[in-house]
């Protein structure tokens, strides 16, 4: 779980173009959107290409989102019980 | 009712955001030539940066730099020329859409793309919920976004506005454009550009950004006294649209101390301008800043703060003159002649206040 | 006297060649939004609204058969500014200073993206590498009709034909043209489509402007044209007026990129800015053509900013899009000949597909076309990406 909590977080850094920050930067628990890292909608809308690329997890709709993005733990539980590769 | 440009400032070939140019101009030979960045961490947050192309990096700092100290909603027009918008993330939208058969694309790049992306990133930046166009006809884009502006002076809806031109090269579009005769084909420099044998001239690119406002204080460069723009006009139709300009002004041709012209180096585009100056100009001398700024579609917009930085300084460079190696002191006025593929043409006319 | 009026118009969208097709399909509630027949992508089962004549058979009715290849872009543009010239009665040779803008987004991207590999491997396409960028479409039309004196093309996305307009009064006031041809073009390319579908506000069904369950917009695909002049001029040449161009406003959200700020801060100015202008009352506007896109977002940001204008009773409201889709750049000129023939005909357009009002904001459409005596002043919106909110006014003349 560690491991992929360290991926996800690389992944989130490339793909949001996060220049000035590490994965030690950002809290795993620590919420993505609002006053956390400070994410908007296409941040989201990113992240659920994200998740298509990588982990073959294919979201709907954009407000399925809003569950799933939560933190990064979040994300990487739900990755790990959904993915297809 | 009179018009100021406060304050200019540029990002190109040369050296961004001063006026070293103005004394030591940089010579290009290549006829591929990106521009020269500044550090723009002290302009924009990473946070908000991280999405921008170079071409948003450059027109929010270069607008930043002009508007100093402003507030929200102090600017009442922010109007932006580009031939080309945000043509490097419309290629990556582009090719990620080609490579994988319009699947797993991303938002950004697209969202990134459009002409108006940079106007509306200024005011998203300043947080200015007032006026906000984009003008995108090719070589008379800038021309167009300072008419815009002008008009608006005149019929009294504004008080100031945020005029820019903002146009980036990538190596794609400067292969597609080369293959339809826009670039020499060799290395250049400034005298074949000056009496050129061959079409094309050598690409550049251009952010510039200058205040205008309709109150002259210690800080006005010059004022724009008066423009118009022609489409197709006859031989007389443009004699008679400078005469009209220059009457408005209480002025004679006698009184232009320069015309600033976009001479490139393309020998049909130069043509065009040695024909004008044979019907309207006679002996008044050519300016020209094509051959330290290269080609592009709103290069125009460095050509406006060429001849404002000439008016402030009170001198024109002979590095600038066109036809006789020297200098030309204390200008009082300059009309800015411009044309694009001779089907465009326009005149601007800036005079010292 | 120093009226800006509307003197002549051409329209092409999915309902039609022309005003009175487009007259008869709103009257008659027949939607044009259906199936993708003419844009080759994987995406083909996204409703749209595309015009149904190809690119031949609009060489066809053009009776054109150029040296050079044209985008899908011009010709629509050109289909529908045949049209209003002729009701204007303008040709090359007509003597006045004549402007001609015209607002459009992506430029030839629907040939350069079938063509833009290939652009890099040989030099078989090569002709298509100049109509790359968005004044093409407007260099092309223009060359076409001939006897312009001031052309230039605008691009703030979905409100370019709109800011069109609101140039060309602005030329004629300040009395550098006597006549402003100003609308706006776009077809349907694949990038948009995308474009619009990685930000996942496609609705995969017709669009339901202003409807609780609306999942988005459908787009469309069109061109439109209205001529513009005063009194003194469209006498003087015989014209009869249509209306006049009695306000306007440009505005910018300063929101975000994409999204639309939640109070609709910058469809509020432009609204209350454009009634400044025309120096009416909120009272006095009997319809609202909406902005409307369908998408969550757009459609509680701009109800929130009519009640926040026109207070807890506005005018009737709806969105065309439910017929046209949203035509993109070429909306703010397809929608305000839509208000227009709306004005001069005494009717209100529907809101095709309404069904549950939204719950944050209280306004419930127009369902179905409504004949009113007389209706005086309608307002068009037109909202794009970046926050570039234009609304305009136009006015029977009294």
């Amino acid at each position: 779980m560690e491991d992929l909590i360290l991926e996800l977080k690389k992944e989130i850094i490339e793909v949001l173009n996060l220049e000035e920050i590490t994965p030690e930067d950002i809290d795993s628990n620590a919420p993505l959107f609002g006053e956390g890292l400070g994410l908007d909608s296409i941040d989201a809308l990113e992240l659920i290409v994200l998740l298509e690329k990588n982990y073959g997890i294919k979201l709907e709709n954009a407000a399925q989102g809003k569950e799933i993005f939560k933190s990064v733990s979040v994300m990487a539980e739900y990755i790990k019980n959904n993915r297809k590769k | 009712m009179a018009i100021y440009i406060q304050s200019i400032s540029q990002i190109s070939i040369q050296e961004p955001l001063c006026d070293n140019w103005f004394e030591n101009p940089i010579y290009h030979s290549q006829r591929y030539v990106p521009s020269i960045e500044p550090n723009y961490k002290q302009y924009i947050n990473p946070m908000s940066s991280r999405r921008m192309g170079k071409i948003l990096k450059r027109a929010v700092t270069t607008s930043l730099n002009v508007l100093h100290e402003r507030k929200d909603n102090e600017i009442d027009a922010i109007i932006t020329a580009t031939g080309l918008g945000c043509i490097e993330n419309t290629e990556k939208f582009l090719y990620s859409m080609l490579e994988n058969n319009e699947t797993l694309l991303t938002p950004t790049y697209f969202i990134q793309s459009t002409h108006n992306t940079i106007s509306s990133q200024i005011a998203l930046e300043l947080k200015c919920n007032n006026y906000n166009s984009t003008y995108v006809h090719r070589g008379i884009s800038f021309e167009s976004a300072l008419f815009d502006a002008f008009l608006q002076f005149k019929l009294n809806k504004i008080t100031n506005a945020l005029v820019g031109a903002h146009d980036e090269m990538t190596k794609d579009i400067f292969t597609l454009y080369d293959k339809i005769g826009y670039w020499k084909k060799g290395d250049i420099c400034v005298e074949t550009l000056r009496k050129s044998e061959t079409l094309g001239s050598f690409s550049g690119e251009v952010a510039v950004s200058s205040f205008l406002s309709n109150e002259k204080n210690e800080d006005s460069i010059c004022s724009l006294a008066g423009m118009n723009i022609l489409h197709k006009p006859t031989k007389e139709k443009l004699e008679e649209t400078l005469k009209r300009l220059l009457e408005e002004n209480n002025l004679t041709l006698s009184d232009i101390d320069a015309v600033l012209v976009g001479h490139s180096g393309d020998k049909e585009n130069d043509e065009v301008y040695s024909k004008t100056k044979e019907n309207l100009f006679n002996d008044i001398p050519f300016v020209w800043y094509k051959h330290l700024f290269g080609e592009s579609f709103s290069m125009s917009g460095l050509g406006f703060y060429v001849g404002a930085t000439c008016l402030k300084k009170n001198i024109i460079p002979k590095h600038l003159v066109f036809d006789s190696p020297k200098e030309i002191l204390n200008p009082k006025h300059i009309l800015i002649y411009n044309h694009f593929q001779n089907s465009e043409h326009s005149f601007i006319l800036l005079s010292k206040c | 006297m120093n009226d800006i009026l509307v003197t002549a118009m051409g329209i092409l969208t999915g309902l039609g060649l022309g005003k009175d097709e487009t007259l008869q399909s709103l009257i008659n509630q027949n939607s044009a939004i259906g199936e993708l027949k003419h844009l080759n992508t994987i995406h083909s089962s996204l409703p749209v609204s595309e015009v149904r004549l190809s690119d031949k058979d609009m060489l066809s009715l053009l009776n054109y058969n150029p040296q050079n290849p044209l985008t899908r872009t011009t010709l629509l543009g050109m289909l529908a500014l045949r049209e209003a010239l002729e009701q204007a009665k303008i040709d090359k040779d007509t003597p006045k200073r004549i402007a001609f803008i015209s607002g459009t987004t992506v430029g030839g991207m629907e040939k350069n993206e079938e063509f833009y590999l290939e652009f890099f491997q040989n030099n078989s396409k090569d002709e298509y590498i100049s109509l790359h960028d968005c004044a093409a479409s407007t260099q092309d039309i223009a060359d076409y009709f001939g006897g312009f004196d001031f052309i230039t093309t605008i691009s703030t996305a979905c409100s370019s034909a709109a800011n069109a307009i609101i140039l060309g009064a602005n030329l004629i006031k300040a009395g550098y043209v006597d006549i402003a041809v100003v609308g706006g073009t776009e077809c349907l390319s694949k990038f948009h489509l995308n474009g619009f579908n990685t930000l996942m506000i496609l609705d995969k069904e017709a669009c339901k402007p202003f409807d609780k369950n609306r999942q988005g917009l459908n787009l469309g695909e069109g061109a439109a044209y209205i001529v513009l002049e005063r009194m003194e001029s469209a006498k003087e040449r015989g014209v009869e007026p249509i209306c006049k161009l009695s306000g306007y406003a440009n505005t910018c959200d300063a929101f975000h990129q994409t999204a639309s700020s939640p109070d609709g801060q910058g469809a509020f100015l432009s609204m209350k800015r454009a009634l400044e202008d025309s120096g009416l009352s909120a009272e006095d506007i009997d319809y609202i053509n909406a902005h409307g896109t369908g998408t969550d977002n757009n459609d509680s940001s701009e109800a929130s900013a009519i009640k926040r204008v026109f207070g807890e009773n506005p005018p009737y409201v709806s969105s065309t899009k439910s017929f046209t889709g949203h035509t993109t750049s070429a909306a703010g000129s397809v929608e305000s000949v839509i208000s227009i023939l709306a004005l001069k005909n005494n009717f209100i357009p529907a809101n095709l597909n309404f069904q549950t009002p939204m719950e944050d904001v209280d306004l419930v459409p127009a369902q179905r076309t409504i004949q009113l005596p007389n209706i005086k002043h309608i307002m068009t919106n037109s909202f794009g990406f970046g926050g570039n909110d234009s609304s305009c006014i136009f006015s029977k003349i009294i």
